[in-house]
């Protein structure tokens, strides 16, 4: 079996993000790591965060950071990932691309803890860069520019220490003397020599400055310092006249100021008031915020409550140093302040945000400082504080994230075209279920009933120059609506236009005049508002009407076409006439070229399942330049141009290049490439896009042409960093549609289906799913579909954190002691505002309150998905929390479909695994499904991770026992059980008699349950040790599994095995054979191997169009979705396995790690060709592409061909 | 000649000596000998599969008296295993023969694994003639009739098809019965019985 990985949507979460000009200019952007993506975002004038590259570079980030050489404009960026190699990146506006400006190999690739690349600090005026490892290895390199200005890099000077274990490195801010890096570091050698575990106690973390001597050319420690031992973030403090320099260390509790040759300035971090006493406070993320006059810090604790942090300073002695709290926000992984006013938060889990900035925090507000802090015999006085409303940020935007994607099943609950893919994202209170459906999202700007029922609508200027559209016509049966845009849309009479009769086409012509097109003539109104008509001969009617700007063909029942032109005063004149041999289906002209007079193609699709290229050029009027057969008569045409590109935003490298598409009778869009000079055919390509005929109009998208094919749904062709790419719109059926400009929607569509008149914007393009978020209490488990019914029960559980019963209650004496407080003592009430009361504050923003780690809080939910409504919530009691669960029908017992849920009581994990009891709830479905009724609870001797249901009865992995269970009256009857298992079970399938065990540590167990004698064997299992993390049954032998470091793999049962065991008469083979040293007698095969570079946590067999194939999708931690499609034919493997080769020798990974070391980080890539990098074709210059295909005896047009086939069989 | 240059006289050496080899194994038969990886080579026929290192000392045991007595016997073997399967062979083209009635059912040929065969044996009996049904059959034709003296009632009571009473069989014992040596069933204790289960000693019993 040989599969082509493909990422369907990229990684969403993100792991660290920078800001900085990376452009040059003035503008602002961010560049953000996603595991394996870099990304380019930028805020626009609406503030709007618009994704301007996403590049996949084949290796995990682990650090990024920016710089700026003194002087310069553009800011570069510095990689620090597991190639063992670091690599600066410059940003290329031209092109829209990173270049690699440097790369430079320190030491082995992949994360190991003396391999530098976790920590990056560069010096503040850019002149060196510090890149270190958790442990031992600190290097230095020096950055500088050659004669020519470019950037050069030195070798590295090294810092080691062995020993150590690095905690957070920064730079130091002294202005233009030797650079200085600060660490804070812990020794660890005195720990591991002592057997006594004194030292460990005793060990102590150090603050240590690095100083870069520039003249010597050498790294030294210049100062070290005891520093608190709770100490875990760096933050760097300007210097250099801007302030005193020095570093702010971010302790548990505290921020302290930290300089050489300077006083500890310490102060407390405020703490909210329901925090237990046993928590303390830590800082998670920092971002410095520098002006001319003045700098602050923005600091964020884990509890999401952000400070802002000032020195008072007086040149570089610290006078005080404050704690204030600013505003609360989701936790995140980075903050970045942008100079334009905006506060980009990358969430640690859930949506990342935009906020943009109201005030700077001056105004008084809780305050904890150095000048205040008091000592007592307990230790330092705590600050208290209540977290309340936003009040100096504003979010303006937010970017949808997946983030810890922890279950997915894809189902077509909703009976719609294609598959709904159901995911539990996020984690505690920003948990949430979202329903994603492949296709653009779209936002609805107006609905607005009509008269009758439409069949057609158009928009057009008045001027060729004018931006924005003046009128919308709407066509109907046997009348033609005119309205105006302006500030509201409303119906005119004044417009020149026949009303009496429907229209065929309206449109500017020339310059300023507007031309209708109705069944008996061509009404042409100029601009002073003269009127031409033009009558059809005879009793014929018009039928088809293609027109430009400067051109118009009508055909004429009967099959006759007629030419007109623009001339230079504006007439429309009679040019040629033709006679077809039948009737015309449809026509369409090719748009005028730049700086042309006319067009030269016609293209007429007849019923005769034809389309024709006709020439318009006045010495060969309408001769027939090519002639294409089609499988069905067409419907629809449609000329797109493509502009030629040399990359730039949003384009790859593509010369000018024509498309003839044209909408066939039996839903299938074939699209053809027109020769710009001769007008012949090729390269033809065709797509089944719904059961109705498409209907193809030209619109407006980014400033580009685009086209929207209007089938059984709507999809938009449009070209995104390169490719072409044709995808559904999450929309209703559309009758017809056009282009619609308004100051109010610069690019929208105006639409008519049904009676309504609809005028919406596509969104977010180049993503190829939308979604719908339901939110969810505690962070998902796990979830099963009720298929009857269509209902999705989910389990929730979370740690350290209170009931809802309890919040609430906790929740309401806050209030009422803020209120006392307010009538008792007036000072402390300045963040308990009154408005609190009305409006309580969102968990979903604030988080919850916090509760000793030992408390667990669970709930298991009935759901919906249709109407997001929760029919039934039970929350566990008694410190019960749910892991695992399954529908089950108990053979002939009364109560059907039951629940089983695996519960555990007071689970630990630290110091060691521990927990009270494990249960197995059932529960029966009342209400048609909708509640849940406990029928009993049975008490387990572990925790139970998995359940199924097995031939009536009930299968449970139980810590390392497997069980069955059959339904008692009041408690489950063990059955039989199997107790060779290695570690845990945490997760079984079964299929027929067989069982397939998933083991926590060590991968698939294939067992078989023998009825006569009631037992479970384990008849085969694996030679690799895996940490599964997500299983799926393929076939009768095969399983398809993946581990917690990232690799997806199949494993499958040899053919001889499987039928020896299942032709195993007297069953005394399977009782009596035995493995050697414990294992079992007969060894699965590893048949697929690949490293996906991202914990994958969920697995689901689907296909996810119809006439698609059947694929494995996967979803990982990082919020990403793949797939994984098995090759049909042999010549695709080859062709695709010499794509890969080719590209992985010309077009190596951006930051540095070799491709195939990469799919290989664990174990050897087996049979999967990743369609990741083959995608990555179209992006090389035009030369190295046409070099491949050369090589593979081909045309680039025939592997992009070929690159959109295959991606059209997944989605 | 020179040893640097391109034509040494060592390949050639090196070649007429394989040749000569070559000569010498050809008297011997393949089967009796193997070539091993580091070309050295092993005899299969002597029972503690002596190793030699070149095609000459190879040759000359082979003519060694003791490799001569154990080919001697191993050839013996080969006569008495190839005399075997030619009658199991023959015995199984009977049944095969016996069964051909119904001609949908072909008995695949599966010399390794002598298990599977006799499985495809047996199901091929089962299918073409009324090898079990027969006594299945006598069991299930005559009713047996208890009379009770005290009524002179006759109760028929109608014994369970054969496999049916293997499927009730099979779901007392996949729910936790066992059997001891008298057929009498007993309850595992490993395993859990609701209140108020069936016991298969009565229904079973009543049934027959």
């Amino acid at each position: 079996m040989y599969l082509y990985s493909l990422t369907l949507q990229k990684a969403t979460g993100i792991i660290c993000a920078i800001n900085g000009n990376f452009s040059g200019g003035k503008s602002q952007e961010i560049v953000v790591a996603r595991g394996k993506v870099l990304d380019l975002l930028r805020p626009d004038e609406n503030g709007k965060l618009q994704s301007l590259l996403s590049v996949e570079i084949f290796g995990a980030i682990r650090s990024l950071a920016q710089f700026r050489l003194t002087g310069a404009q553009k800011d570069y960026i510095v990689v620090g990932s597991d190639s063992g190699r670091i690599v600066i990146l410059e940003y290329n506006k031209e092109k829209n691309t990173f270049e690699k400006i440097h790369q430079e190999t320190f030491g082995k690739s992949g994360c190991r803890r003396i391999v530098p690349g976790q920590y990056l600090a560069v010096d503040p005026k850019g002149r060196a860069v510090m890149i270190g490892a958790c442990e031992k290895q600190k290097l230095v390199y020096v950055l500088n520019r050659d004669t020519s200005a470019r950037l050069t890099i030195s070798s590295p000077l090294e810092a080691h220490k062995s020993h150590t274990i690095v905690y957070s490195i920064c730079g130091v801010d002294c202005g233009f003397d030797n650079p200085i890096f600060a660490a804070i570091e812990l020794d660890y050698s005195e720990a591991d020599q002592d057997p006594t575990g004194q030292a460990a106690n005793e060990a102590q973390k150090l603050l240590t400055f690095y100083e870069l001597d520039l003249g010597l050319n050498h790294v030294s420690r210049k100062w070290s310092e005891q520093v608190d031992n709770g100490a875990n973030l760096l933050v760097t403090v300007p210097g250099g006249g801007d302030g005193p320099s020095g570093v702010l260390v971010c302790a548990e509790n505290f921020v302290i100021y930290k300089n050489q040759g300077h006083p500890d300035v310490r102060a407390v971090i405020p703490r909210r008031e329901d925090l237990p006493a046993e928590r303390g406070v830590l800082i998670v993320s920092a971002a410095m915020h520098k002006q001319k006059t003045m700098f602050f810090f923005l600091l964020q604790t884990e509890y999401g409550d952000i400070f802002r942090v000032t020195l008072d300073h007086d040149n570089d002695r610290v006078k005080e140093l404050k704690i204030k709290y600013f505003d609360t926000i989701p936790v995140t992984s980075s903050l970045c302040v942008l100079k334009s006013g905006f506060l980009f938060a990358a969430s640690e889990f859930g949506n990342h945000a935009l906020y943009q900035f109201q005030a700077i925090g001056d105004d008084p507000d809780v305050e904890a400082s150095s000048a205040t802090l008091m000592e007592t015999e307990e230790g330092f006085q705590p600050v208290f504080f209540q977290p309340r409303k936003l009040k100096n940020l504003v979010r303006i935007d937010q970017v949808e994230s997946l983030m810890s994607m922890m279950d997915m099943k894809v189902s077509n609950l909703f009976e719609e075209e294609t598959p709904q893919i159901f995911t539990l994202c996020g984690r505690g209170p920003r948990s949430s279920l979202r329903i994603l459906r492949p296709g653009l999202a779209i936002s609805e700007m107006a609905v607005s009933q009509l008269p009758g029922v439409p069949s057609a609508v158009w928009t057009v200027k008045k001027n060729v120059n004018d931006e924005f559209d003046a009128y919308i016509v709407v066509s109907f049966a046997n009348a033609t609506l005119v309205l105006s845009i302006g500030e509201t849309v409303e119906e005119v009479s004044d417009s020149g236009f026949l009303d009496t009769t429907p229209s065929l086409s309206v449109s500017l012509i020339g310059d300023d005049s507007l031309m209708q097109v109705h069944p008996s003539g061509i009404r042409h109104i100029r601009e002073d508002g003269r009127i031409n008509e033009w009558r059809t001969p005879g009793k014929r009617t018009i039928v088809k009407v293609g027109s430009n700007r400067l051109q118009v063909v009508i055909a004429l029942s009967g099959g006759e076409l007629i030419y007109f032109e623009v001339d230079m005063t504006g007439q429309l004149m009679e040019v040629e006439k033709h006679e077809m041999s039948g009737d015309v289906a449809c026509l369409d002209i090719a748009p005028v070229p730049e700086g042309r007079q006319r067009s030269r193609f016609l293209a007429v699709g007849s019923y005769d399942n034809t389309i024709r290229i006709l020439s318009l050029d006045p010495d060969d009027c309408m001769q027939i330049l090519s002639l294409q057969s089609v499988s069905s008569p067409p419907e629809s045409l449609l000329f797109l141009e493509v502009q030629a590109s040399i990359g730039g935003e949003d384009g790859a490298d593509h010369p000018a290049s024509l498309f003839l598409n044209a909408g066939l009778q039996n839903g299938v869009l074939f699209r053809t490439v027109v020769d710009m000079v001769t007008g012949q055919l090729s390269d033809a390509r065709s797509r089944f896009l719904g059961l109705r005929a498409p209907k193809l109009f030209s619109i407006a998208v980014r400033g580009r042409r685009a086209m929207l094919c209007l089938s059984s749904r709507p999809w938009l062709g449009y070209i995104h960093q390169g490719h072409f790419l044709l995808t559904p719109l999450s929309y209703e059926t559309l009758e017809f549609a056009a282009s619609f400009s308004s100051d109010q929607c610069a690019e929208g569509v105006v639409a008519v289906a049904g009676d309504a008149l609809r005028v919406f914007t596509i969104e977010r393009l180049g993503e190829s799913f939308n979604e719908t978020a339901i939110p969810l209490r505690y962070t998902p488990r796990k979830f099963v579909l009720h298929p009857k019914r269509k209902l999705l029960v989910t389990i929730e559980s979370d740690q350290g954190a209170f009931t809802a019963e309890e919040r609430e209650a906790a929740k309401k004496e806050s209030f009422e002691a803020a209120g006392m407080g307010e009538n008792g003592n007036a000072n402390q009430i300045e963040n308990g505002d009154d408005e609190d009361n009305s409006d309580p504050l969102s968990d979903e923003q604030y988080g919850y309150p916090k509760a000793e780690s030992g408390k667990w809080v669970s709930c298991i939910r009935v759901l919906d998905p249709r109407t997001a409504q929760t029919t039934c919530l039970l929350e566990l009691q008694d410190n019960e929390a749910a892991f695992s669960m399954c529908t089950v029908n108990f053979h002939d017992k009364e109560y059907g479909t039951l629940l089983a849920v695996g519960t555990a009581k007071g689970l630990q994990f630290w110091p060691k695994r521990s927990f009270e009891a494990g249960f197995i709830h059932i529960y029966r479905f009342k209400e048609d499904g909708k509640v849940l009724e406990l029928l009993h609870k049975t008490q387990v001797e572990g925790v139970p991770l998995a359940l199924c249901q097995f031939q009536g009865r009930l299968l449970a992995g139980i810590g390392p026992i497997l069980r069955l269970y059959d339904l008692g009256k009041r408690r489950l009857l063990r059955k039989c059980e199997n107790k060779l298992f290695p570690n845990s079970i945490t997760s079984i399938h079964t299929y027929r008699d067989r069982i397939f065990v998933g083991d926590m540590q060590e991968s698939f167990h294939y067992c078989k349950y023998r009825r006569d004698e009631n037992q479970l064997y384990i008849f085969a299992d694996d030679t690799v040790p895996r940490w599964l993390t997500a299983a799926h049954h393929i076939d009768f032998d095969t399983m398809a599994g993946t581990d917690k470091f990232g690799n997806v793999f199949f494993v499958r049962l040899p053919q001889d095995v499987s039928d020896e065991i299942e032709e195993d008469p007297t069953g005394g083979k399977i009782k009596w054979e035995q493995g050697k040293l414990n294992g079992a007698p007969n060894k699965v095969e590893e048949i697929v191997q690949f490293h996906v570079g991202d914990v994958v946590s969920c697995l689901y067999k689907a296909t996810l169009i119809p006439g698609g194939g059947e694929c494995i999708l996967y979803g990982t931690v990082m919020g990403s979705l793949g797939a994984f499609l098995p090759f049909a034919s042999r010549d695709d493997v080859d062709f695709f396995s010499h794509l890969e080769m080719h590209m992985r020798q010309e077009h190596p990974p951006l930051c540095g790690r070799d491709h195939m070391a990469y799919r290989s980080s664990y174990f050897p890539v087996k049979d999967v060709i990743d369609g990741d990098l083959c995608e990555q074709f179209p992006t090389l210059p035009m030369d190295m592409q046409r070099k491949i295909a050369d090589e593979l005896d081909r045309t680039p047009g025939e592997i992009l061909k070929k690159l959109e086939e295959i991606r059209n069989k997944i989605i | 000649m020179s040893v640097f240059g391109g034509d040494s006289w060592g390949r050639e050496a090196q070649h007429r000596k394989r040749r000569v080899d070559d000569l010498l194994i050809e008297n011997v038969e393949a089967s009796l000998y193997k070539k091993l990886p580091s070309g050295k080579f092993a005899c299969l026929v002597c029972p503690n599969n002596p190793v030699l290192d070149t095609a000459t000392t190879l040759s000359t045991h082979v003519n060694g008296a003791r490799h001569r007595s154990a080919e001697l016997k191993h050839r013996e073997r080969k006569l008495a295993r190839e005399e075997e399967v030619n009658r199991r062979l023959a015995f199984s083209d009977s049944v095969s023969i016996n069964s051909a009635s119904s001609a949908s059912i072909k008995p695949r040929k599966t010399s390794n694994k002598p298990l599977i065969e006799r499985t495809r044996k047996a199901t091929s009996e089962v299918f073409s003639g009324e090898f079990i049904r027969k006594e299945v059959k006598s069991e299930t034709v005559n009713p047996i009739k208890i009379e009770e003296k005290h009524d002179t009632v006759v109760v028929e009571v109608q014994p369970l098809d054969y496999r049916e009473r293997n499927e009730r069989e099979l779901k007392f014992t996949e729910a936790g019965w066992k059997r001891d040596g008298h057929g009498r069933w007993f309850k595992d204790e490993n395993v859990e019985f609701d209140s108020d289960e069936e016991d298969p000693n009565i229904v079973l019993n009543d049934s027959v």
